[in-house]
């Protein structure tokens, strides 16, 4: 008699009722005559259960008032306002405009909304009179020293960029709706603005799809309110979860290879 | 008044303890999972109209929850380190990950939730605790479902080892094409 092996996967996928029919009937089988089998399906039922026993008590614990009370209060502010002025969008188009029902509290979109433009005034004017702060990017398209960073440095690490003594620090890096590479970064120049930013490959450039200036004693670090405009800019465009480290190496080293050709 | 509708502001509420309980589990702090939250149903609010009637509202949920986290985490692993004076900002009430000890105090299972790896105890959470499909797992997580097959193995025999459920010797994946 040959005893059939079954892998932990297949056991657990017996456990958790994921499995075709044929299979369980053969492991049904060999469960007969193999306790050992049994003891090792049992441990995959028992720490189900035990994980949904263990965090059963926060179901039942009473969610804070306050919290219950904001989200009732958003979903009565909804049909008011309109249009999420505070996200800031190039060129480029191929990003659908979404519903405008804006969600925002009216004080921090207005105050996004004069972020944004300091970002445009701050940048695109540097545009005609590069070096220094800025000249990062103009009209969305990025400088070589902010491409050369967005295709090396990796998320979680900062480094100056060359030739500007900007701190660059790379975010994470994920693919929008139409699976274009896209990188979410923070530049802190030298008037200590931060700016939250995303860049996407367009092409064989990357182009600045959304700016924002966080203001300027953050201790290099944006504050929340920028990346709630942030948040509502990576839905809008459907962005991926964030690459792993590893996918993020392989896509970064796609983008060097395609460009030395 | 109108009957049950899959709007997404109709069911949010009724949802929050859920949503709460994982934001917890994921951040093992209360006064951030609050704020998690609370941020993940205003995201919600603005996409309805990408939620996909029909699919599961909690999957969905979880994702956009999950996501928030995932960057938040990012957001401070960046900032943390740089200085002195980014060691001590703390962005809207946030402070370093591995400063954040488990303060749930729950149970030792609970416990023992906490300290797997975050890839594991991400979806031990949303199978085990919130009762997905390894597809939907699969969906939320974005990752193919054989990575979520061996990730939750993972997991539980992790779990299971700090829990002391008795346990058979562990035998490779030697059926033809069973493991991935």
């Amino acid at each position: 008699m040959t005893e059939e092996t079954f892998s932990d996967e297949i056991l657990m996928r017996f456990a958790d009722g994921e499995l075709d029919p044929e299979t369980v009937a053969r492991i049904e089988q060999a469960m007969e005559i193999d306790d050992g089998l049994v003891t090792r399906v049992a441990m995959f039922i028992e720490t189900r259960a035990q994980a949904q026993a263990a965090l059963k008590p926060l179901l039942d614990e009473p969610v804070p008032e306050n919290l219950v009370a904001a989200v009732e209060q958003m979903i009565e502010a909804r049909p008011a306002g309109e249009k999420a002025a505070s996200v800031l969008r190039f060129s480029g188009g191929r990003i659908a405009a979404p519903p405008s029902r804006s969600h925002w509290r009216l004080p921090i979109a207005a105050s996004l909304a004069a972020a944004v433009v300091g970002a445009l005034t701050g940048y695109w004017a540097a545009g005609t009179n590069e070096r220094r702060q800025g000249g990062l990017w103009v009209a969305g398209v990025i400088r070589p020293a902010l491409a050369q960073a967005l295709e090396t440095v990796e998320s979680g690490k900062e480094i100056r960029l060359a030739g500007i003594s900007d701190r660059f620090r790379a975010i994470a890096t994920f693919r929008n709706n139409s699976q274009d590479l896209c990188r979410e970064f923070e530049v802190d120049s030298q008037d200590r603005s931060t700016v939250v930013s995303v860049a996407c490959r367009s092409g064989d450039e990357w182009r600045v799809s959304f700016a924002v200036v966080a203001p300027g004693d953050a201790g290099g670090y944006a504050p929340a309110s920028s990346t709630e405009a942030l948040d509502a800019y990576l839905s809008a465009i459907e962005a991926g979860a964030p690459m792993s480290a590893e996918e993020e190496v392989q896509a970064l080293t796609e983008v060097r290879q395609k460009d030395r050709k | 008044m109108p009957e049950k509708t899959d709007r997404v502001q109709d069911q949010l509420v009724a949802f929050l303890p859920n949503l709460r309980r994982f934001a917890i589990a994921l951040c093992r702090s209360r006064d951030i999972a609050d704020d998690l939250v609370q941020r993940a149903c205003e995201r919600a609010l603005a996409n309805e109209q990408r939620f996909e009637q029909g699919t599961r509202f909690d999957a969905w949920m979880f994702k956009i929850l999950r996501n928030l986290w995932i960057d938040d985490i990012r957001r401070r692993k960046v900032a943390g380190p740089q200085d002195d004076v980014d060691e001590r900002h703390d962005i809207a009430g946030i402070s370093g990950e591995r400063e954040m000890e488990a303060r749930l105090a729950l149970n030792s299972v609970a416990q023992a939730i906490g300290e797997l790896a975050g890839d594991q105890r991400d979806v031990l959470l949303l199978v085990c605790v919130e009762e997905l499909s390894y597809k939907e797992a699969a969906e939320v997580l974005a990752v193919p479902i054989g990575t979520v097959m061996s990730r939750l193995a993972r997991a539980r025999k992790n779990l299971a080892e700090a829990t002391g459920i008795s346990m058979a010797p562990t035998r490779s994946a030697v059926t033809k094409g069973a493991s991935k």
